[in-house]
């Protein structure tokens, strides 16, 4: 079973050895593999030329990306830490994302930035971040937030394929862990766009990002065997937003509940609620929707405020409970 | 020369059978102007104020507080100075005259102090998940009749589906179904006709009543009263509702509008202005909300027209007249219809 950091080098493999055109350039994605590993032997196997090792100098990264996307390479760029973002954000945000739809569409931006997010490493406020409301109320830009290896494999293939950049945020935390379902052999895409629905039952719909699905799926197991049956709905692709399978599901359970690890406020899962509310699904809930996310505050240092910050196991488990028991 | 006139239990909707005796506001003895509260009433729609429909001295008080009384039945008998004839378009048709009542007049309500029964409380603001109202609106529950168990009081959807059918809705839906049974058997025997033109104009309420009021104005040999007053069926929650607009032709035709805009309004809340709910000679009844052409409307009694508005399409709608043919000929008919649609 592969690793999420292993299915995202098997990825990049694939479309390495599929384009010539294809490259990867960050700082220590080279000689050192990665500061969590993720491209590994990669520098060994496609040699200097396609894994560049580069300053310490984000904003020189990415335009340098979105300089070789326009000229006909497939770059992938690797941020360090997805907070670094902040530092290249004039290129994400005001070239990569615009300069198709500025130029009537004459060019594109074939690139993809992957970046790690997330807390849970002690690694604090600076480098914790989820920070994918950032990207996602971009238009022009594709935000993909993969929950799995096989997913992370499938969706990487597809976000390099795309014409246009994608932004791949990946959680720290699951780069080592191994995913329920095996990593398909190949070259599989994953349409970017496609919410996934992880399980089905029939009292409570659970929309959840990131690492938040792997706790959800914990509570689903542990609740199924109360007779609670929970449907999952990993959306992947947070933009563009793929509702529809909420929209059917919150019709059959009439409850819904959102998770995201990142701030509450202002936060992607908002928009879930946002559409829910604003559409004919509406009429069916019989339960306020409820909606875990972590603290408007900086992720702390200190282990136990920084598991306190953001929904864990036991919040889920709770607010599952307490919505189906309440609300019938 | 003084007449008895009894002040009966007035018919306040099409449904009500009985009315309950809330308060006197006059005692025997007092003198009266017309339009003056004589007492209130309570029935399970609407509250209400009975006037004095005449100058007079209040003789004797016949009912109790607190007392159910049927209606048509005397609540307080007073003297006047002129004979009152009461037509009111609700009540089973018989003029009220003056006639001899035997019954013992009880002592001024001074003597016991009055305790209205508790009225039922709703609670104006009702919090209720989204699929309990609409679960709520397919099956006819008022959702301010629902007990809420749910957290911060709000009603869950099993609140809903432990809820009966509001009581007044069922009884409101039974007492229906007995007036549709007897306005079928009534039809048989009625001589009426109805006539029908396509209108090719675009007209609302208020230009219709004043048009109507003004076609009948030089008929008055189809109208009981020295008035014209047209009622205007309005449905509400609470069951239809007729305001009577009285001479409606003789106000200026913005404040007719806004007159009806407000008691449109008012009686989808069940507030009809004591002062409208009588008087009616013809009645009008706009069918196009219903996306209906048109119908055959029984003549409430007292009248001998009556008007339906129906859809056609877009652009054209149907006036329907029905008229009583103890009263006029079918020419009249035809001419009245043709009056009514060449002032619209």
């Amino acid at each position: 079973m592969l690793t999420m950091a292993e299915a995202v080098r098997e990825a990049m493999s694939i479309a390495f050895d599929e384009r010539p055109e294809v490259f990867l350039l960050g700082e220590d994605v080279g000689i050192y593999g990665g500061a969590f590993g993720v491209s590994g032997d990669m520098y060994h196997r496609y040699g200097a030329e396609r894994v560049l090792d580069t300053p310490i100098a984000e904003l020189g990264i990415v335009g340098a990306a979105v300089g070789a996307a326009l000229s006909g390479m497939r770059p992938i760029v690797e941020i360090q830490f997805s907070d670094f973002t902040a530092q290249a954000m004039d290129q994400i945000a005001n070239q990569a994302a615009k300069i198709h739809f500025m130029l009537g569409g004459a060019l594109h931006v074939p690139m993809v930035l992957r970046t790690p997010q997330g807390s849970g490493t002690g690694a604090a406020a600076q480098h914790s971040q989820n920070l994918e409301p950032w990207f996602a109320s971009v238009p022009g830009l594709k935000v993909v937030v993969p929950s799995n290896p096989a997913d992370a494999k499938g969706l990487l293939l597809a976000a390099i394929d795309d014409p246009n950049p994608v932004i791949f945020l990946e959680h720290k935390l699951l780069y080592k862990i191994p995913g329920r379902d095996p990593v398909p052999e190949g070259a599989t895409r994953i349409p970017l766009g496609v919410s996934k629905v992880v399980r089905e039952g029939k009292d409570l719909t659970i929309v959840a990002t990131g690492i938040m699905v792997n706790k959800s799926w914990e509570v689903a197991e542990k609740l199924a065997a109360e007779g609670i049956s929970i449907t999952l709905i990993d959306p992947r692709t947070i933009s563009p937003l793929d509702m529809g399978p909420v929209f059917e599901s919150v019709e059959k359970t009439g409850r819904l509940m959102v998770v995201q690890e990142g701030p509450a406020q202002a936060g992607f899962i908002n928009e879930v609620i946002a559409q829910l509310a604003g559409s004919s699904s509406f009429g069916s809930l019989i339960a306020p929707i409820k909606r875990l996310a972590g603290m408007n505050i900086p992720i702390p240092y200190a282990p136990q405020l920084e598991k306190a910050a953001v929904p864990q196991f036991d919040d889920i488990e709770a607010a599952a409970r307490e919505i189906v028991k309440n609300w019938r | 020369m003084s007449f008895k006139y009894p002040v009966v239990m007035p018919k306040m909707s099409m449904t009500m059978e009985t009315g309950e005796l809330i308060i006197f506001h006059v005692a025997v003895g007092d003198h009266v102007k017309n339009g003056d509260v004589l007492f209130e009433v309570m029935t399970d729609k609407i509250d209400m104020e009975v006037e004095a429909p005449a100058d007079g001295v209040i003789e004797a008080l016949v009912a109790n507080p607190g007392d159910v009384v049927e209606i048509g039945k005397p609540v307080l008998i007073m003297l006047t100075e002129t004979e009152v004839m009461a037509f009111d378009f609700g009540s089973d048709g018989e003029p009220v005259a003056a006639v001899e009542v035997v019954a013992a007049p009880v002592a001024p309500p001074v003597a016991a102090p009055v305790v209205p029964a508790a009225p039922v409380i709703l609670n104006e603001t009702v919090k209720a998940v989204p699929k309990a109202r609409v679960e709520a609106a397919n099956r006819g529950i008022d959702l301010r009749t629902v007990r809420a168990t749910g957290p911060d009081r709000t009603i869950t959807m099993e609140d809903v589906n432990g809820a009966q059918l509001d009581p007044a809705i069922a009884k409101r839906q039974a007492a229906n179904k007995a007036l549709i049974a007897k306005g079928i058997e009534m039809t048989r025997s009625i001589a009426q006709a109805s006539f029908t033109r396509s209108v090719n104009a675009n007209f609302d309420h208020a230009t219709l009543i004043a048009a109507w009021a003004k076609v009948l104005r030089n008929r008055p040999d189809l109208a009981a009263h020295q008035h014209v007053g047209v009622a205007l069926i309005i449905e509400s929650k609470y069951g239809s509702a007729l305001p009577v607009f009285r001479d409606p032709d003789q106000l200026t035709i913005a404040d007719l509008v806004a007159l009806v805009a407000s008691t449109t309004q008012a009686a989808k809340n069940g507030k009809v202005p004591v002062a409208m709910l009588s008087g009616a000679t013809t009645t009008v009844f706009d069918l196009t909300t219903y996306s209906m052409s048109s119908a055959t409307p029984l003549l409430f009694p007292n009248q001998v027209t009556s008007v339906t508005i129906g859809y056609e399409s877009a652009t054209t709608k149907i006036v329907s007249l029905t008229i009583d043919l103890n009263f006029c000929d079918f020419y009249d008919g035809a001419l009245l219809l043709d009056a009514l649609v060449a002032s619209l």
